[in-house]
């Protein structure tokens, strides 16, 4: 079979993102982006380079696969992929770039929303994560993707692994301490938990123990990934795995977008919600859509979600080794053995070891000295960083303190006040904690600027650090795209019948409890 | 999903590799190329 198509659409895609960039790096777009924002628009940078690198590798190899002979065989398999992958980076480049910022322009001029103090975008997350996936599954659902791009959609989920690992260079191993035992106690709970109901709901609804043990894991863990690690444990028969990802699916897409509304309207932290998505939404993707959708220009809900998702992940051979047992013992006739250890080294996800190595790799320093920052903090002269400039003003301080009484934990009551007393940050632990208050939301709109101000003013993001922010951005984006060209409604029709009810009544106590715990526990800082 | 399983004769309707631990191993790659991108180049 040759996959590569005779096909002017990848060549077209790379003379469009060419033509993007001309228009940007000549100024010609500068009205629009005036329309967009202005000084507001943020993605002028991104507009000036990415589709240039892009758009030359897309026209180049476009060309090639119109005008060159194409043979079966490895080349012509991974190279017919391109196509596909350029096209969801085009969808995803239009909706970020244009779609989202037109739609914000729109709902702001309609005001904001009764009581709420939100624009409607704001209020419903229409931002360029929730727009791509949508943009995804319209493309697939009524239009149907072109043939030259079926081969290519397939890579989307090779982007959020890869997302997944780079995104470990971002952690300190103090947030992966404290985030990483909240982690545990929570996901420790609400994975066993529901594994524990779905089983105990299976056999009062008198379902098959093999549908009832791969419903489990795909509700408890990671969703499609935990299916299909555990069916061959539980002995599931095809229709039961596709009822298992179709009811995960149909759950986890609802979840993915009304998370991000209830949270932007009971006003939840970005920790809150990144433990939230990351336990109560069924499967990894749409954990990563989820975070991204609610936070959109920063990574810090997504910091959070992926740590409780690769702690989900990291559960899966307790789990396999649960049901295992479980079957055994449920099942007296059970013929064909089943190799638990052997099951559990082939399907642990190797993508979170990849994750723990980046990390360890980005506690080294290599890509930001810890220590890079130390004199800004403590020094008072200009060879140290200081600027007398970058000290807070006296109306800010006021604002501070005024303010300081909202303030409940006693170390950010410390560090707020050692900050009101110096007029900037003292120490990397106060700006830690500093920033943790800015997350929680805790001070007015007004207030945590000054205090990212002055998180400013004495440490900036180390350029590798910001480009890995980019990169890991761009594939959670393509990712989500490709995913949402993924969700086909035929897949989603799959669920049905007695799992689906199961699903519906394990995934609302899941993810109503698990609010609940972390609206009552959650305020760590990130 | 099963229409789209006929349609191509490697991978799955999800990924095009043949196995998810290939994927992983893929995807560990790229992303060590991209750290030793982003190590040099910034």
């Amino acid at each position: 079979m040759v996959y590569t198509r005779r096909s002017s659409a990848l060549f077209i895609i790379g003379i469009i993102m060419l033509v993007i960039w001309f228009l940007a790096d000549g100024g010609m777009m500068a009205t629009y982006i005036e329309h967009l924002g202005g000084s507001k628009y943020k993605y002028l940078n991104e507009l000036t380079t990415i589709p240039l690198y892009f758009g030359v590798v897309a026209a180049v190899i476009g060309l090639w696969q119109l005008l060159g002979k194409h043979s079966e065989g490895h080349w012509d398999y991974y190279s017919s992929t391109i196509a596909g992958g350029m096209f969801i980076l085009l969808i995803a480049m239009l909706v970020r770039w244009f779609i989202a910022p037109e739609i914000a322009v729109i709902s702001t001029s309609m005001g904001k929303v009764g009581d709420t103090g939100k624009y409607i975008h704001k209020l419903l997350g229409l931002n360029y994560v929730v727009l791509g996936i949508v943009a995804g599954i319209i493309i697939v659902n009524v239009f149907k993707v072109p043939d030259w791009a079926r081969n290519g959609v397939r890579l989307s989920r090779l982007g959020l692994k890869t997302g997944v690992i780079l995104l470990g260079t971002l952690y300190s191993a103090a947030e992966l301490t404290n985030l990483g035992g909240l982690s545990i106690i929570m996901i420790g709970f609400f994975v066993l938990g529901s594994v524990g109901m779905v089983l105990w709901m299976g056999a009062r609804r008198n379902i098959p123990n093999s549908m009832a043990g791969v419903l489990s894991a795909g509700l408890g863990v990671c969703g499609v990934s935990a299916t299909v690690a555990v069916a061959p444990v539980v002995q599931a028969k095809s229709v039961e795995i596709a009822y298992t990802i179709g009811t995960i699916l149909l759950w986890g897409v609802g979840c993915m977008f009304v998370f991000p509304i209830i949270g932007n309207l009971l006003g939840m932290s970005y920790v809150q919600f990144g433990a939230w998505a990351g336990t109560g939404i069924l499967n990894s993707a749409q954990v990563a859509g989820a975070a991204l959708a609610y936070q959109p220009d920063g990574i810090e809900t997504l910091k959070v979600a992926e740590i409780f998702n690769i702690t989900r992940v990291l559960v899966l051979p307790i789990i396999v080794l649960w049901l295992a047992i479980w079957y055994v013992k449920r099942e007296e006739n059970v013929t064909e053995k089943v190799n638990v250890g052997q099951i559990i080294f082939a399907k642990f996800p190797v993508f979170v070891l990849g994750f723990i190595l980046l990390f360890a790799l980005s506690t080294t320093g290599i890509f930001a000295p810890p220590n890079h920052y130390k004199g800004k903090y403590f020094g008072n002269t200009t060879e140290q960083g200081f600027k007398e400039s970058k000290l807070l003003k006296t109306e800010q301080i006021s604002l501070l303190s005024t303010e300081a009484s909202k303030v409940q934990r006693e170390d950010r009551k410390a560090a707020l006040a050692r900050l009101i007393e110096n007029k900037k940050v003292m120490s990397i632990d106060d700006d830690t904690i500093l920033r943790g208050l800015i997350n929680a939301k805790v001070l007015s709109k007004k207030a945590n600027k000054v205090l990212k101000g002055s998180h400013k003013a004495v440490r900036h993001t180390a350029k590798k650090i910001k480009a890995f922010r980019q990169w890991i951005t761009w594939l959670f984006a393509f990712g989500l795209v490709g995913l949402g060209m993924q969700i086909t409604i035929g897949s989603m029709k799959q669920a049905g019948g007695q799992p689906a009810i199961i699903g519906g009544v394990v995934g609302f106590t899941k993810a109503i409890l698990s609010l609940i715990v972390v609206l009552l526990l959650v305020s760590e800082t990130v | 999903m099963s229409e789209e399983e006929k349609e191509f004769d490697r991978g799955s309707a999800l990924s095009i590799f043949g196995s998810d631990r290939l994927e992983d191993f893929m995807a560990l790659l790229i992303a060590l190329v991209l750290a030793f991108a982003v190590y040099i180049v910034y």
